[in-house]
């Protein structure tokens, strides 16, 4: 069970799916961005994947981001991963994680995003879950969903400007304080 | 038109009405919230309403948002337990155990924490889920009119604060749970205490369903308002006593056995219609099966540690810290520093109070969390609000929000 | 292995932990180690410091030789293989840490060093095992007036000699040793004398517990909470290399950067204590005669002054130039100068020379940072100085004078003098000086709130970085004399210092070639995330 998911995956998608991977436990599946409709459309429909139930969805912000190894002398257990992300790679990833209540299993999908080009097509004509949660996804990262039927913010106001989880945005960043007129209309 | 009058009619027959005889009427918005004694926490509703019907509805979370995301960043692992309290505060230590439980697979401790803080971590957690129906329930049966359930709901809840306010310090925000164990053991007279109180709340429950259970008002009030079909509710996302009463069994405690869960007997009570009367009876029915896992839990616990062995995540004894070098060295590097937790990404969920409660975690190496993700059952679960009152009348809101059992921190984090 | 790597007759070819690694002859095993990404566990070994090999924390095992040799003095050997991390090494660290802190003191609540202390660092990552002693510890002084500038906590002491080593390697004077013997050993100085080198702070540096203390600094603030930026000293004209560590707008104290060229790992006491001039007698707000007014007016006025005094005979204004201020400052304003309004009287001010100071170490007799910078980017290495601008003003020569910073030694009278000049316009982050007596008053940045270029006396262009904003309404010099320029019609149109740097040295002869000594900006790190100090 645990890498079925992943190998009819990389069956039918080929060249989609850039990297599979299963670190505790967990099936992670890197999927190109523009086939990330067609690969959750598959895994909601087909009758072995049957991922009906959304889990949620996030975006991680990899700016800066310097692993640091533990060193050889401390016996933790550590996974080998490089010791720094290369200069290009895309600083940000969607997360999306779905489950099959049918057959008990589950896949983490993420989607590589590079900052200038932060959008990815919406998958809540899938699942109506994604909707609030992809409106989360934007208002903390800015994430641009398309096809999105109602993209706006969901927990910061509306005048608020920039996106909060981003890591360039200081924890301590002050906004102007809103006053909004009201007229008499 | 036609499709007017069968929304905004709802569920009376179109054909009952007379055409001549329609007054003329348009649209209103109303405004409920976000202070309002029905919007648990802080939710505001933007509601287009027809007369009394719900026509269209925007839902709008975020009054209560604290941020809870962006500080964990700058927090070490251990000083994240506080704000892990303030998502669900219900049943915060389900919050905590979660958490916990996060780190520690990230760790690869999950194994090795001790049996006997596992058995305390479900009793804590099922303590809370106790506690987090009944404010439920209580609140609900309030809002509907019949304040007696509150009273002696929240008097029961009252009891079980005071138990864990002795075993954690706290009444409602106990950071008790710790990565790899729980912070201090159980109170010497825990077992007694508790036993005893899940008797006086059997009692009390008795009591409630009684009052509730075949109240005419009850009963029309939650009957057959907001039914939810258990596909939708699978695309919705939605979990927990939610879910289960549309039908889909469900529940992590089963599906995805954690900590000492496998070990223990217990039924999932599931729902049919999915309408806030099978809510009501789902929690009941759940706050039931906690008490008798906690009996079981109890009577199974053995001794042991509570803390898991290993010098670099445990903290050590405040004697040996005040006493040896060594140990303050490692309560210095611990606070300091912070766990240094391997590099990796995980995803671990548990059943909390309002459903899948999972936390996804972002690790770079060091003592702090590059991200911290809570997926929150409240806020998945109040997306479906919208679809849910459309149709009904305002009144119905208040049932049909009630038994979502919105709470306003792990809603807007 | 598949090909022999063409050993030269100056470099060794060695095998550490499986990975094979080509140093040159006479590297250490630890300095070797290094290069292929193993930090081995050292208290005594210093890069910049003599080998003395006395703590044994980095034994490692080498092929071939019965005992666990310590990696700062063996000399790799061709084909040579080292195990640093096997059982034997990996269970010796644990051993000496534990010998190491068996007499220590639990002091970690209240010694400064804590967050940043080596033995607490290699305590937690090789060993984290429990006490084993049940006697009580030797006790020794613990609160020890080493000299003007440290404190000794005996107890702390691990035994290193590091700091005895820095004395006499550094500072060159003999002035630390150690005293009696066993475990009741402790840091002394000769009987009467004190340890009051001018690098004496190094010492602390280089202490990996808290044993010796600055008495600046110790107290004051906690080192995981402090924030660090990288800049250049400003106490005289070596330029060495700091960090500025910094919290809430303030700075806690400097401490040196590596840098080969320069300052290796040293610098000297005062100039640590350059930073207490950021918060005394600072000008905060722009001022006319003497009297608060905003930015707009003061400017407005200082332009119509200059103007007045330019229009009426040129060759009697004079600009002072400041080799306390970065490069881009002295650009701008020579552009202002020399190209907008034409004025040609220049001289640089800044303190005078401290003879005594020239040692063939660190400090140089001349205490202002910037004098080189000065020189190339006015172009005349023959600027005249304060000596001169006192004479001519004592004669009357002088109309109007633009000053940029507050250090220029005039005597009493040409200090009248200047002061009753119909146009007195000063540039400066200070109170003090012709700053007190200027016509128009102009607020500027101080070193550690800008970002920009010094030139050190070996010519080398070094940057600065930004550690917080200046204080009140200060701005930075270059905006400063930017908007001076707007207001009497010159656009000189810097938006940002980079612009200014990058036109200085496309333009000024001196600084070509010296574009990529802008670097990388940074943000303040906490230094909690970085490694340890020591």
């Amino acid at each position: 069970m645990a890498g079925a998911v992943l190998e009819a995956l990389r069956a039918r998608f080929g060249g989609a799916i850039l990297e599979t991977t299963s670190a505790y436990g967990d099936d992670v599946a890197v999927v190109k961005r523009e086939s990330l409709h067609e690969v959750a459309a598959f895994l909601r429909d087909d009758p072995a994947m049957a991922m009906s139930y959304p889990c949620y969805c996030t975006c991680v912000d990899y700016l800066g981001m310097e692993l640091l190894t533990i060193s050889p002398t401390t016996p933790l257990a550590v996974p080998a991963i490089p010791s720094s992300l290369p200069e290009e790679a895309p600083r940000y990833a969607m997360v999306y994680e779905l489950r099959s209540i049918k057959h008990r299993h589950r896949i983490r999908i993420k989607v590589p995003l590079t900052e200038g080009d932060l959008k990815v097509q919406t998958l809540s004509d899938l699942w109506p879950a994604f909707n609030w949660l992809e409106r989360e996804t934007f208002d903390m990262y800015g994430v641009a969903f398309e096809g999105h039927p109602d993209l706006r913010r969901i927990f910061m106001y509306d005048e608020f400007i920039g996106h909060p989880l981003r890591k360039d945005y200081p924890k301590e960043r002050r906004q102007p304080l809103v006053r909004r007129e009201f007229s008499d209309e | 038109m036609a499709e007017i009058k069968k929304l905004v009619l709802g569920r009376k027959i179109v054909e009952d009405l007379d055409e001549d005889q329609e007054l003329p009427s348009e649209l209103m918005t109303v405004n409920m919230g976000p202070s309002h004694p029905a919007m648990h926490g802080t939710v505001r509703i933007v509601l287009t309403v027809d007369g009394e019907r719900v026509v269209e509805s925007d839902v709008q979370p975020g009054f209560l948002h604290r941020c809870f995301e962006k500080e964990s960043e700058y927090a070490t692992y251990t000083q994240i337990f506080p704000y892990t309290d303030r998502l669900n505060y219900i049943s915060p230590m389900i919050n905590n155990v979660g958490y916990a439980m996060a780190v520690e697979k990230l760790l690869g401790l999950t194994d090795a924490v001790p049996v006997r803080a596992q058995y305390i971590r479900v009793i804590v957690s099922e303590i809370s889920r106790i506690t987090d129906h009944l404010t439920c329930v209580g609140a609900s049966a309030m809002e509907l009119g019949a304040f007696t359930p509150f009273l002696y709901f929240l008097k029961a809840r009252e009891w079980l604060f005071e138990l864990l306010e002795e075993l954690s310090g706290a009444r409602l925000t106990y950071s008790y749970v710790r990565i790899g164990g729980v912070v201090s053991d159980l109170t010497p007279d825990f077992h007694e205490r508790l036993i005893d109180l899940l008797d006086k709340i059997d009692g009390v429950m008795l009591e409630v369903e009684a009052l509730l259970n075949n109240n005419r008002i009850f009963r029309d009030r939650m009957e057959g308002v907001g039914p939810f079909s258990a596909e939708d509710a699978i695309a919705f996302g939605l979990s927990g006593p939610v879910l289960r009463a549309c039908g889909v069994d469900y529940d992590v405690r089963k599906d995805n056995p954690y900590l000492v869960y496998d070990r223990l007997e217990f039924d999932v009570p599931v729902g049919s219609a999915g309408d806030c009367l099978d809510r009501y009876l789902v929690r009941l029915e759940e706050m039931r099966q906690s008490s008798k896992m906690l009996r079981q839990c109890m009577r199974d616990i053995p001794a042991g540690p509570v803390i898991v062995d290993d010098p670099r995540v445990a903290m050590p004894p405040k004697k040996e810290a005040y006493n040896t070098i060594e140990a303050m060295i490692r309560h210095f590097k611990h606070i300091v520093d912070g766990i240094r937790v391997p590099p990796g990404e995980a995803y671990t969920w548990v059943e909390g109070g309002n459903g899948e409660l999972g936390f996804f975690i972002v690790s770079d190496g060091t003592g702090r969390p590059w991200k911290c993700y809570c997926r929150s059952p409240s806020l998945i679960n109040t997306q479906s609000v919208s679809k849910t009152i459309q149709g009904h009348l305002i009144s119905d809101i208040v049932p049909i929000f009630g038994m979502i059992n919105m709470i306003g921190g792990e809603c807007d984090k | 292995m598949s090909e022999q790597p063409q050993a030269s007759p100056q470099t060794v070819t060695l095998t550490i932990d499986g990975r094979q690694v080509t140093v040159p002859k006479g590297t250490s095993v630890i300095e070797a180690a290094k290069q292929v990404g193993i930090e081995v566990s050292a208290f005594c070994y210093h890069p910049g410091l003599t080998v003395v090999a006395v703590c044994r924390q980095c034994l490692v095992k080498i092929d071939g030789q019965p005992k666990l040799q310590p990696s700062c003095q063996a000399v790799c050997a061709d084909g040579m293989v080292v195990h640093t991390a096997d059982d034997w090494s990996r269970g010796a660290r644990p051993q000496m840490l534990e010998f190491t802190l068996v007499n220590h003191p639990i002091d970690c609540p209240i010694c400064d060093k804590a967050g940043e202390c080596t033995l607490q660092q290699l305590y937690f990552e090789h060993d984290n095992a429990a006490s084993r002693m049940d006697v009580p510890k030797v006790r020794k002084p613990k609160v020890v007036d080493l000299g003007p500038h440290i404190v000794l906590d005996a107890e702390r002491c691990i035994l290193c000699t590091r700091c005895i080593r820095v004395c006499d390697e550094v500072a060159g004077q003999h002035q630390l040793e150690m005293k009696n013997r066993g475990d009741h050993e402790e840091i002394a100085t000769a009987p009467g004398a004190e340890l009051d080198n001018a690098y004496s702070i190094n010492t602390v540096d280089v202490c990996p517990v808290g044993a010796l203390t600055s008495k600046d600094f110790r107290f004051t603030m906690r080192a995981w909470e402090l924030m660090t930026t990288p800049s250049i000293c400003t106490g005289c004209a070596t330029g060495c290399n700091i960090e500025i560590h910094h919290k809430n707008e303030r700075v806690w104290r400097l401490v040196p950067r590596f840098n080969a060229e320069v300052n290796r790992h040293w610098m000297c006491d005062e100039g640590r204590f350059t930073y207490h001039k950021l918060r005394t007698r600072r000008m905060v707000a722009p001022a006319i005669d003497g009297l608060p007014a905003r930015w707009d007016e003061a400017i407005g006025h200082a332009a119509r002054l200059m103007a007045a005094a330019i229009q009426k005979s040129p060759a009697g204004v004079g600009v002072v130039f400041s080799p306390q201020h970065t490069n881009e400052d002295n650009y701008a304003l020579v552009r202002l100068a020399r190209e907008m309004w034409g004025v040609t009287r220049f001289y640089v001010g800044g303190k005078g020379p401290v003879p005594e100071r020239a040692d063939k170490i660190l400090r140089d007799a001349d205490i202002n940072p910037n004098r080189r910078g000065v020189k190339a980017v006015v172009g005349d290495a023959t600027i005249a100085g304060a000596q001169v601008l006192g004479e001519d003003l004592s004669q009357g020569e002088i109309s109007a004078l633009l000053v940029l910073g507050h250090d220029l030694e005039l005597g009493p009278e040409p200090m009248e003098r200047a002061a009753m000049l119909e146009a007195l316009v000063v540039i400066a982050d200070s109170e003090e000086g012709i700053a007190a007596r200027a016509r128009v008053a102009l607020p500027s940045a101080a070193w550690a709130e800008v970002a920009g270029t010094m030139t050190n006396r070996q010519g080398l262009v070094q940057r600065l970085h930004q550690a917080f904003a200046p204080p009140g309404q200060a701005l930075p010099a270059w905006e400063i004399i930017t908007r001076l320029g707007q207001a009497s019609g010159a656009a000189l149109g810097y938006g940002h210092v980079r612009q200014v740097f990058e036109e200085m040295v496309g333009k000024v002869g001196e600084l070509s070639g010296q574009a990529a000594r802008w670097g990388r900006e940074t943000r303040p790190i906490q230094l909690r995330f970085a490694n340890s100090r020591g």
